[in-house]
């Protein structure tokens, strides 16, 4: 047994693996987690990973490029976060009914769409960043991956000073914790709202897009399966926080790639279907213990209107 | 309206005149139909509350202007237009204009965990860092104690002297008005019916022009020597604590005995519990340590429905929060606590539930078009009847009044008043709590102060020391 | 962008509120079939092709409408339970999930339980409804106990579903019909037993079960106890209005359970009739529940909840699928249905979005307003 577990800790490939599932569930946990400090829950992340996904592939099939595809896949994610953001905060229509019916379009477009197009891509170069990657173990994971991956470690401090350090991250926070207040003072609260789902369309977006490039290298309608709302899960175990957030995607990451490799770890085989519901069960069981209340913002969920409380 | 620099109005008015629209006027939260404002003699329109900052007014509001979760200077710099933010010297103005003012208050606590008048300070810093050439307060002293109100005061006339800027001070306390104010303008029915300088009025006046006919003003008319010492005690709440979410307590071992037949006053300043104290004898909050008693009768705290069927009938704070449900029928809000009684097995008796609805908007006065209405469609007076009426309808033992009066006019306003003599009349043990002094006054038997989360001090209102009253509402005893 | 300003909804002058729902619902619905339209131009076929195999096969070819009912029973009975909890303030969308858990659980007797009877019929299908409700009530203790969103929850709770189902396909011991002597094994479990089948209808060549009826029948029972019980009341009074319904006595733990358990047990019970009223030629297999769960989400989000106009939105959805058999005979993808679907949704719901949005404006203007 010892060893079983030591193979399981030292297992390069398995940190490898883990990075990889944890970089695409951080795009959309990221994103997400600006929208709900706002105070919106977008169980369109789905929708928005998947349209990168497929819009990248698109792109990249017309033209080879990775960085232009990529830029597809983002500006794809924003316009259904549009979709989303005006239909649920301008129309005040119910937003888990417009994310759930959005998710239900982009499998259905994608499953209707793949076909016609005759999909070309590949995946992108491995770009080990000298030093660095000859760290044990984890060297590789972190940093010896195909290079889009690597666009993760810019976003996660650019979205912690947008929301932490300007006064749109304040005048967000302020719209999640209190939309009334935050009227009173001025400050357009579904405007706000909607910049941060758009915002988590643009993170997703690429995230599908990186997602397509260094990980898989072949659109499948299936791929990103139940991403989006383990997402939002890591959002949600992470109590809000950034840090949290980026915890959760790891582990939840680390759960999905011991799926991948533990047959191989352990030597033999497993249940395919116990596997493939690792990922799931484990969600459920990490914010049955680890959920906490404390920090969610007050107005999370709560559609607002002036007047009305 | 023409408001002039150099001196503090005082924008009169009762409840439903128009004071507070014309004031979200000025600050760009409503736009008018028709007329005009102007500044310096130039016409402006006052778009949005970032517009009328650049213009110049600033308002100081009386609720929901501060985020808890923020710190004091993060509130303070919200709804700046800048990009940068900048802690360092947010922190600097708070210091500032805190010292400035008198209005000291650590920029780095956070907004949730400060007092009503603390958070007030905040409010007025916010507001006086834009420069503002009018400064409107909205009912500022709700929430204070009367020193705190007096040192309000004091800043007022330092903003008018200094700065030679203008306040208006929108208030429906004719002392107040009296004590602090340079002019008067009363407001009745949406539009301005006088306008006079302070030192010209009396409280008579003032109270004629706002209601536009004789007034009782301090009613003489005797408390009845209701059965109160020596009847039951129909409800008694014993060593009562909430902890609050923070650490800390809302209630924190409140005592308190109601007899049949007694009108009850709970006096104090917003923000020492009142709202608490409402929602546990609403069945909405559960209590850390403590019992409710009625009748005798411990209660379940927090068990939904518990204290309504132990016979506590509560006409609360905020209605549409929890008071009625604004998308069902008149007739279902009637219902709501008494489903068993229209209803066999289960099933709803709808012709019974229109009779008796019928029945009770015709003993309450209720005014609506038919018992099939929604009930946003009512106005907030007709709403307050049928929340009283659902209450009294089901004979409780206990009622309690929160803020009663609160958004209600002067006839909607003797109603509810006379309805709780009633009551009280009848047997019932009429809770009232309330943070206008006048109302308790008016109505109680006899007077407890909250304070802090715990009753500090009775006394009966025949022997009212109005100097203790003060004190023990500001803590001082 | 903000092409309706807060004073501008008051200035948008229509004679009636009506006219104005109206208009809206008819740009709406253009808009979507405009864009349906795109797509079946971009397709490389016609418009007109594309209407006519829909109509041809929901109702016009023989035996079409029989099919049409056929899938109009489940989705039906998702929609009314979707519908119970969302008036019960619960975002329950895990419908997916709870029909196959329905059919899986329906499975273990109807298929396994040889010979078969009516008795084992009523068994399957009430254990079909236990699961059902089972696995939304896991949501529901997850929230109650953990204050876990019941949106999350029941998602997260459809992918395990799936993952479940297709593990009972794997064992022989479980659910897998285990043929000797073949080589090419089709993951599905065995057919119904013959006696434990859901009666057939048939109406000038239009076969479907007697699911149809059933369903009919419940939706009315529910559009009842919503509108006639004491029970329907008080779940509404928690869906409007929590604060109120606590002071009112109306146990959010209890309604609320109760809501779930009954959408879950709706799933469930549509899951096991699909199975013993003939789906997939009555033998469960992996992909069973073939969006129903979803579709039945999407008929209750334009039915506004209600389990009456669940009805005829259902039959619409219904004759999307069966119509959709045909668009391959056309040159069109079936697919496409699920993406004309999903844009007919987004298009119904925003009038009456709209439309109580501006209502309830008028009315808080209406107040006598005091903060």
């Amino acid at each position: 047994m010892p060893g079983f577990l030591v193979n399981l800790l030292t297992d390069g490939p398995l940190y490898e693996s883990t990075f990889r599932l944890a970089v695409v569930l951080a795009f959309a946990a990221v994103g997400e987690w600006v929208a709900e400090r706002a105070g919106t829950i977008n169980i369109s992340v789905e929708a928005m990973l998947l349209g990168g996904h497929f819009g990248a592939a698109i792109s990249f099939t017309a033209m080879p490029n990775f960085a232009l595809a990529i830029a597809v896949g983002g500006m794809i994610g924003v316009f259904i976060a549009a979709l989303q953001a005006w239909l649920s905060h301008f129309f005040a229509a119910d937003q888990f009914g417009i994310g759930l019916t959005l998710n239900i379009l982009l499998l259905g477009l994608a499953a209707f769409l793949q076909p016609r197009f005759d999909l070309e891509t590949q995946l992108a170069n491995v770009a080990s960043i000298p030093l660095l990657s000859d760290i044990p173990v984890l060297g590789p994971a972190l940093f010896g991956q195909r290079w889009p991956m690597y666009a993760i470690y810019a976003f996660i401090p650019l979205t912690w000073w947008l929301v932490k350090r300007t006064n749109w991250g304040l005048e967000v926070r302020a719209v999640g914790e209190d939309p009334q207040a935050a009227d009173v003072s001025g400050i357009n609260v579904n405007a706000r709202r909607r910049q941060t789902i758009l915002y988590a369309g643009l993170l997703s977006g690429v995230g599908g897009a990186v997602y397509l490039f260094g990980q898989v290298g072949r659109f499948e309608s299936s791929n990103i399966g139940g991403k989006g709302i383990i997402a939002i899960a890591a959002v949600i175990f992470g109590g809000w926080t950034l840090r949290g957030a980026l915890a959760g995607c790891l582990l939840f990451g680390y759960v999905d790639a011991l799926r991948l490799n533990l047959p191989m770890i352990l030597g033999y085989g497993l249940n395919s279907q116990l596997l493939a519901s690792l990922p799931f069960l484990a969600t459920i069981v990490v914010m049955l213990l680890f959920a906490r209340q404390t920090r969610q913002p007050a107005a999370l969920a709560r559609p607002f209107v002036r007047g009305l409380k | 309206m023409v408001l002039e620099a150099g001196r503090i109005y005082g924008i009169l008015g009762q409840n439903g005149a128009g004071k507070s629209t014309l004031m979200k006027i000025l600050i760009g939260l409503v736009t008018p139909d028709s007329g005009e404002i102007y500044m310096d003699g130039q016409r402006v329109l006052v778009k949005s509350p970032q517009n009328a900052a650049d213009l110049g007014i600033g308002m100081v509001h009386q609720h929901f202007s501060l985020v808890d979760a923020l710190t004091v200077w993060e509130n303070v710099v919200l709804g700046d237009r800048s990009n940068r933010l900048d802690a360092g010297s947010a922190r600097t103005i708070v210091a500032e204009i805190g010292g400035r003012y008198g209005l000291e208050i650590d920029p780095d606590s956070c907004v949730g965990s400060l007092t009503a008048g603390q958070r007030q300070r905040v409010e007025i810093i916010k507001c006086l860092r834009r420069n503002p050439r009018v400064l409107i307060f909205d009912e500022p002293t709700s929430v204070l104690t009367m020193e705190e109100s007096e040192q309000l005061f004091a800043v007022l006339r330092q903003v008018v002297r200094d700065e030679g800027g203008t306040v208006a001070l929108v208030s429906h306390r004719l002392e107040e008005v009296l004590r602090a104010t340079d002019n008067v303008v009363i407001m009745r029915d949406g539009r301005i019916v006088a306008e006079m300088p302070t030192s010209d009025s009396t409280l008579d006046d003032l109270a004629r022009a706002m209601v536009g006919r004789d007034v009782r003003l301090h009613t003489s008319e005797a408390h009845h020597m209701r059965h109160g010492a020596g009847s039951d005690a129909v409800l008694r709440l014993s060593g009562v604590t909430v902890a609050s979410r923070r650490g800390g307590t809302v209630l924190d071992g409140l005592s308190l005995t109601v007899h049949a037949g007694e009108i009850v006053g709970v006096a104090g300043t917003e923000g020492n519990g009142q709202r608490v104290l409402a929602d546990v004898l609403s069945s909405l909050c559960k209590v850390t340590t403590g019992t409710v008693e009625v009748g005798g009768v411990a209660v379940e705290t927090g068990r939904a429905g518990a204290m309504a069927a132990s016979g506590i009938g509560v006409v609360p704070e905020d209605r549409h929060d929890s008071g009625c449900v604004l998308d069902m029928t008149v007739a279902e809000n009637l219902m709501l606590t008494s489903l068993n009684r229209v209803s066999s097995h289960g099933a709803l008796d709808r012709t019974a539930m229109r009779k008796s609805a019928e029945r009770l908007i015709s003993q309450f006065g209720v005014s609506c078009p038919s018992p099939d209405v929604p009930m946003w469609t009512l106005s907030g007076g007709n709403q307050q009847r049928v929340v009283l009426a659902r209450e009294l309808s089901v004979r409780p033992k206990v009622l309690v009044a929160a803020q009663p009066m609160r958004g209600l006019d002067v006839s909607a306003i003797e109603y509810m008043g006379d309805r709780l003599r009633e009551a009280a009349n009848a047997g019932v043990g009429v809770l009232l709590i309330s943070s206008e002094l006048d109302e308790i006054l008016h109505l109680a038997d006899r007077i407890v102060v909250i304070y802090k989360g715990a009753i500090v001090g009775e006394m009966r209102n025949e022997a009212v020391d109005m100097t203790r009253l003060g004190m023990l509402m500001g803590g001082a005893i | 962008m903000n092409m309706v300003s807060r004073s501008a909804v008051g200035r948008l002058r229509f004679s009636s509120d009506q006219r104005e729902l109206a208009l809206l619902y008819v740009a709406c619905l253009v808009g979507a079939l405009l864009i349906s339209l795109l797509l079946i131009e971009f397709n490389g076929s016609s418009w007109s092709r594309a209407v006519n195999a829909l109509v041809d096969g929901a109702f016009q070819s023989p035996g079409r409408w029989g099919e049409t009912l056929r899938r109009t029973a489940p989705l039906l009975l998702v929609a009314v339970g979707s519908g119970v909890a969302t008036k019960a303030g619960i975002v329950n969308i895990g419908q997916e999930g709870q029909l196959l858990v329905g059919a899986m659980g329906g499975a273990f007797i109807l298929t396994l339980v040889q010979p078969g009877s009516p008795i084992m019929l009523v068994l399957g299908i009430a254990l079909g409804a236990v699961a059902g409700a089972l696995w939304a009530g896991l949501a529901g203790v997850l929230w109650y106990w953990r204050r876990i969103p019941i949106v999350l929850s029941t998602l997260l709770l459809v992918y395990l579903a799936s993952q479940i189902a297709a593990f009972t396909l794997t064992r022989g011991a479980l659910l897998l019909n285990v043929v000797p002597g073949e080589p090419n094994r089709l993951l599905q479990s065995a057919a119904v037993a013959a006696g434990s089948r859901l009666g057939i209808i048939e109406v000038f060549g239009n076969r479907f079960s007697l699911s149809v009826p059933i369903a009919l029948v419940i939706a009315l029972a529910f559009s009842w106890l919503l509108s006639r019980t004491t029970w329907g009341f008080r779940l509404k009074v928690l869906g409007l209005n929590s604060r109120t319904a606590q002071r009112a006595g109306v146990s959010h733990f209890r309604y609320g359970m109760s809501a779930i358990l009954v959408s879950g047990a709706m799933a469930g019970t549509a899951g096991a009739m699909m199975l013993a009223g003939g789906e997939s030629q009555y033998k469960f297999s992996s992909g069973f529940s073939s969006s129903v769960g979803w579709d039945g989400l999407l008929v209750s989000l334009v039915a506004r909840n209600s389990p009456i106009l669940a009805v005829p939105v259902a039959v619409v959805f219904a004759a999307l699928r069966s119509g959709s058999m045909f668009l391959s005979v056309a040159g069109i993808e079936a697919v496409l249905v699920d993406v004309v679907r999903a844009l007919l949704v987004v298009a119904l719901f925003i009038p009456p979005a709209i439309s109580e949005l501006r209502r309830k404006r008028r009315a808080m203007a209406r107040q006598t307003e005091r903060v």
